[in-house]
């Protein structure tokens, strides 16, 4: 038997870890998928009505300037009257059209800082209104259930892949609002701290058992059945967290009060040269 | 035939925007008397001390659930028809109010408005009638013991 070649064994291994590379990649876009899968139907629950609404108010709009066009026609007291009232209604019907075209907007604009593929690029960001933009996407699955508080400090602009980040606070928001059986609450802080920012998110569910905790951040390791963990959330974000934006994530968490993570992300990032 | 009275109609949604257009459009088309409550409490509060001929609710609200809700309103007005409101994707919630509180029907949102008036309308249609219904069994349930009570006389008086 004839003695391996180091050069091709190394080779090898660069082969084996480039295919390793692609397929973590491809594992963390499939969590991503699988994550907003999830939240759709939140998502669908969210601007069905507002749709229905502006459905509505249509067809009530479109019917009371026919109703006015006749009464203008008419020209009868009685009939311009009631066409008065007809655009008071019009009136109040156009300005809930506008609120709820808003909170469609809102929804889709929460949905867009996820799938944008400008996530390559590092640009500064207002992570409170990012943490915001994800508290849209979660709240049709919390509604009625959790109530979430929300504790804004004021941040300076992260450095940042915001969309990155914005798939970190929605892994932990959906953990935690996973945690909580029946009602609760989830309470998410941001401050300002040093050269970071801090952001604590906190919730009263059931808590993570000691025995669990050294594998919270380990890829694979999940407690939910099957369908509604991949196990991959607290991995990637860890990595997202600590690689890519070299911050920190830790999390201290008592059975049966809840569970607190913390994420520190530094507001500017190293210059690339001088790593 | 029935009473001449306003056909009452209950709508029960957390966000204020659904009453606003369902009422906006209601009053277009009807002249059905419309109380709106963006809280079930107060509509269980109202339905405790006015006729209603058909409540509709939302499914998922802060605090009390619609099937709560249309549980409620069961229990103090019996005749009066349920109808969920709902923007939840799943079926489940669906067949659970079924089963659980008698719904009449079940409309999803985005509602289409021509079929949510239809189910009303319906919907007031069968809730009058159940309360006739319940007033001639009573009627006869009267007429039944008088005429007992007749009979009762009569044998006396041959005897």
């Amino acid at each position: 038997m004839s003695q391996p070649d180091p050069g091709e064994v190394a080779n090898e291994l660069a082969l084996v870890r480039a295919k390793l590379d692609k397929l973590s990649a491809h594992l963390a876009e499939e969590h991503k998928m699988a994550e907003l899968g999830r939240l759709l139907a939140g998502i669908v629950h969210e601007i069905n009505s507002p749709i229905g609404s502006i459905v509505s108010n249509n067809q009530v709009i479109i019917r009371s300037l026919e109703m006015l066009k006749s009464a203008l026609s008419v020209g009868d007291r009685a009939a311009l009257e009631k066409a008065a009232r007809q655009v008071e209604t019009c009136l109040s019907l156009a300005a809930i059209d506008k609120i709820a075209c808003e909170r469609i907007s809102e929804v889709v604009r929460g949905l867009k800082t996820f799938v944008r593929a400008d996530s390559v690029e590092l640009r500064k960001a207002d992570l409170n209104q990012q943490i915001a933009s994800t508290l849209k996407l979660t709240h049709g699955q919390f509604k009625g259930r959790i109530t979430v508080e929300t504790d804004f400090g004021e941040l300076p602009p992260v450095e940042c892949h915001a969309s990155m980040l914005g798939q970190v606070f929605l892994n932990i928001l959906v953990n935690a609002g996973q945690a909580i059986e029946g009602p609760g609450k989830i309470t998410v802080r941001t401050r300002p701290d040093g050269g970071a920012v801090h952001i604590s998110i906190a919730d009263t569910g059931a808590g993570i058992k000691p025995e669990d905790r050294p594998r919270v951040f380990a890829g694979g390791f999940t407690t939910k059945p099957v369908g509604v963990g991949t196990g991959l959330g607290l991995s990637l974000s860890k990595r997202i967290v600590e690689e890519t934006h070299g911050g920190s994530i830790d999390f201290e968490s008592e059975v049966g009060v809840g569970t607190t993570f913390h994420i520190r992300i530094p507001v500017e990032q190293k210059k690339k040269a001088a790593g | 035939m029935g009473t001449n009275q306003k056909a009452s109609v209950v709508i029960v949604d957390d966000e204020e925007m659904v009453i606003t257009s369902v009422r906006a459009y209601l009053q277009l088309e009807t002249e059905f008397e419309i109380h709106g409550f963006t809280e079930p409490e107060p509509a269980v509060k109202h339905m405790e001390s006015h006729l209603v001929d058909i409540a509709v609710s939302d499914y998922l609200m802060p605090r009390m659930s619609g099937i709560q809700f249309l549980t409620r309103a069961k229990q103090i007005q019996p005749e009066a028809s349920r109808v969920l409101l709902t923007g939840h994707a799943d079926k489940q919630s669906a067949i659970q109010a079924i089963n659980e509180v008698g719904l009449y029907q079940y409309v999803e949102k985005p509602w289409e408005n021509a079929q949510l008036l239809l189910i009303i309308q319906n919907g007031i249609e069968r809730s009058k009638l159940l309360r006739e219904l319940r007033e001639k069994v009573s009627e006869l349930d009267t007429a039944h013991s008088s005429l007992k009570n007749v009979q009762k006389r009569l044998l006396q008086a041959f005897l």
